[in-house]
């Protein structure tokens, strides 16, 4: 597991940094810096190789301009006060370090409210109609593709420039889906805010119900069951395994290997009708909350242990396949190339990290939950290319598999409470987090009086996106759909 | 490539047979919301649903939004006496009235469904789908694509999907209408030939769900255009959905007849 993270050596960070170090949860560094040093730490913490996951501002009376790090197994959040008659700084991190480029409009956006200078083309309002042009050249044109794509997928805009072949620029267009879901958390209990937080990002909600629970247990000190943990991770593990036989059907689609699209589409069925034997819901709704779960499954650990039996053996025999056909192959391998080093500049994270040699994964990082007992294998390979994201995936779904069958043995043997009461009142504020099936995933809740404040969500989706504007080095347009397939992401929880 | 085909053929057959057959929601399955008794209600029983379905009048009637009801169980829980959680696929309605239960029980809807069987059987056309995304959690796509997979199937039945709008005869409609998406779901529906059909797919469609009208969103998509049938659930299963395509195509050929 991790090692036990060097305090000495992050102490010294608040020194350097000029910051003052204020009470916050484990893994949690909160540093506190004048408005004017802001910048200067940003820049220190990104040449101590720290990972930025988001900007955000925290709510009034005392607001502050938060910014999110992920530095060897704890997270550091630097604020600095932002009321509104200490503007925020107008040099724009983003300038130069893209991973916070989109975080930092989205928030200087918000902050702005109606008074953003006219004309200029907003991030968080995008005009479906508005066409960019920005290279020059014989017969280069510019593609929107979207918000109504072909085919049933969620609305999201590609800007694609080309000659007919090359893409030498593309841009993507998020936040047609921006429907406010932050500001539907505020007002209510923990208990009921958690089913907003399940309906951020639909394909993810269990990650999404794990990530805004442990972060109200964070900012409340509490701790769940221990048999509450394990179905959590079940839970987790089979919403994974959903997502990535979903990525591998839309892959086999898209080359027209028909029956191997058939294979992993029955596989993915039959993983949503587990899902929905176990908890009512399809997408594994309404189990998980903050303090455990609100019971146990539907059907017992025999009957899951047999699914997942069956469901192993007839994906070994699938994925033989599939990587033996070489017509599938062929278009992946190579396929929409992007370097360690594009992918630690653009901080991305998920399957798209691993499968550019980068070893990040929530689970293992920061482990939170049962999986410091569970011990995740961290699955990366290095080739950078859509196979290499595929593989990631099928990795990651044998690791997911073991891990279901070690939680229903681990929930065989113990029994006790599944259930731990909040403290009436509770006020608090902390960061939660969890590995979504498209990556990393940090929600940061305040809570007053026992009820939510300010929710804010840094989802895995929107940060990959950033980078997926430059996973065509040498690809034409008709690699296109198997580039964004690869990737996995969904636009619900990066507009949000 | 032969390995594949063996591989097909090698299962038996997996998909429903459902409108002709029912098919059975699991056991516990969260379809939708029952009512089970309208009357005599306290006032504060309302104020446990957090998108604000539930209503109780001065007579202390009870009712239940199901256009609103994002299937969370607040109510079920906290008050197991009158509300349960019913397994039931066929959720779908004409209209977003018949949605409101309590007062006047499922008894009408159950006739529409009767008749269904039938009219699926004479369905000899084929009928051309077409989605569009206007602010969805992204479920609902998840629900639609899973109809052409082969549990599910519903090109046995005549639908087939389709890129162009300009070739389809109906529009499912997911999410409660960002803005931004509002004139591309316009221009969407107005180029869709006549006869035509719109479907609203999903609780967050019918009726806005969590999301009130409020500038950001339209809060369902009946605020923008007309819906012919309202599929609500948080997300609506693919048998929901289902239903709810047979229901949309009967009035398509009524049209049709008319014109």
């Amino acid at each position: 597991m991790n090692g036990i993270p060097p305090i000495e050596a992050l102490d010294e960070l608040a020194q350097r940094l000029d910051a003052k170090v204020q009470p916050g949860p484990v893994r949690e560094l909160r540093l506190r810096t004048e408005p004017d040093q802001f910048l200067g730490a940003v820049r220190q913490l990104h040449e101590a190789g720290a990972r930025c996951v988001t900007m955000f501002l925290t709510a009034a009376p005392d607001q502050t301009q938060t910014a999110v790090f992920a530095l060897r197994g704890q997270l550091v959040l630097l604020g600095a006060t932002a009321t509104p008659d200490t503007p925020l700084p107008a040099d724009l991190i983003g300038s130069w370090w893209p991973t916070v480029a989109w975080a930092e409009r989205e928030l200087h956006e918000r902050a702005a409210g109606p008074a953003a200078p006219p004309g200029e083309r907003l991030l968080t309002q995008p005009d479906a109609d508005r066409l960019d042009r920005n290279v020059s050249g014989l017969d280069v044109f510019t593609i929107p593709y979207g918000p109504v794509r072909s085919g049933v997928f969620e609305a999201i805009q590609f800007q694609i420039e080309t000659g007919g072949e090359d893409v030498p620029r593309l841009q993507t267009r998020p936040f047609f889906k921006r429907r406010g879901i932050e500001a539907r958390f505020t007002g209510l209990t923990p208990d009921v805010a958690v089913h907003v937080a399940e309906r951020v990002a639909g394909i993810a909600s269990c990650a999404y119900a794990s990530a805004f629970s442990h972060a109200v247990e964070r900012a409340l000190g509490v701790t769940p069951p221990a048999r509450a943990r394990s179905w959590r991770a079940l839970y987790c593990e089979l919403e994974r395994m959903a997502c990535h036989l979903d990525v591998i059907a839309k892959e086999a689609e898209t080359t027209a290997l028909y029956v191997g699209q058939a294979r992993f589409q029955i596989l993915k069925e039959r993983v949503q009708r587990l899902r929905a034997r176990l908890t009512g819901n399809r997408f594994g709704r309404g189990v998980i909350l903050p303090g455990g779960v609100r019971g146990d499954g539907i059907i017992g650990l025999d009957e899951v242990h047999d699914a997942l039996d069956e469901l192993e053996d007839e994906l070994a025999r699938d994925r033989r396949l599939f990587l033996g056909t070489a017509s599938m192959t062929d278009r992946l391998i190579g396929g929409g190339y992007v370097d360690r080093a594009l992918v630690e500049r653009y901080g991305a994270v998920g399957p798209v990290a691993r499968a550019s040699g980068l070893s990040t994964d929530a689970r293992h990082e920061r482990p939170y939950g049962d999986y410091d007992r569970l011990g995740v294998r961290v699955v990366v390979h290095r080739e950078g290319d859509a196979m290499a994201r595929i593989n990631v995936r099928f990795g990651e779904l044998s690791e997911s598999l073991r891990i279901s069958r070690q939680v229903v043995d681990h929930l065989r043997r113990r029994d006790g409470d599944l259930l731990v009461g909040l403290p009436p009142h509770g006020t608090g504020a902390a960061c939660g987090w969890a590995e979504a099936p498209q990556g990393e995933l940090l929600v940061w809740v305040e809570l007053a009086d026992g009820v939510v404040g300010r929710v804010h969500i840094a989802s895995p989706s929107l940060r990959n996106w950033a980078l997926f504007d430059h996973a065509f080095p040498r690809d034409v347009l008709t690699d296109f759909a198997f580039i964004e397939h690869s990737f996995g992401l969904t636009p619900a929880g990066a507009d949000r | 490539m032969l390995e594949w085909i063996l591989r097909g053929l090698h299962k038996r057959r997996i998909t429903t047979r459902y409108p002709r057959a029912p098919e059975p929601p699991p056991v516990g399955f969260h379809g939708r919301v029952d009512v089970l008794r309208p009357t005599a209600a306290a006032p504060q029983l309302a104020d446990v649903c957090p998108t604000g379905a539930i209503t109780v009048d001065d007579k202390g009637e009870l009712r239940l939004d199901r256009a609103r009801c994002i299937l969370c169980g607040e109510c079920v829980r906290s008050a197991p006496d009158r509300f349960a959680f019913g397994s039931s696929y066929e959720t779908a309605s004409r209209s977003r009235e018949r949605l409101v239960v309590g007062h006047l029980g499922d008894e009408h809807i159950d006739a529409v469904r009767q008749t269904l069987g039938a009219r699926a059987a004479g369905l000899r056309k084929s009928i051309h789908v077409r989605h569009i995304d206007c602010g969805s959690d992204g479920s609902e796509e998840w629900e639609i694509q899973a109809l052409w997979n082969p549990y599910y199937d519903i090109q046995r039945l005549g639908f087939f999907l389709t890129n162009s709008p300009r070739h389809a005869d109906l529009l499912l409609v997911t999410g409660p209408v960002t803005e931004p998406m509002r004139k591309p779901l316009e221009r969407t529906w107005q180029v869709m030939p006549e006869p035509k059909a719109l479907v609203a797919v999903g609780t967050d469609a019918c009726a806005g769900g969590l999301h009130p009208p409020d500038g950001i969103t339209a809060g369902g998509v009946d605020q923008v255009l007309a819906v012919d049938v309202y599929v609500p659930g948080s997300p609506p299963a693919p048998i929901a959905i289902m239903h709810a395509l047979l229901l949309a195509t009967g009035l398509l050929t009524a049209e049709e007849v008319a014109a």
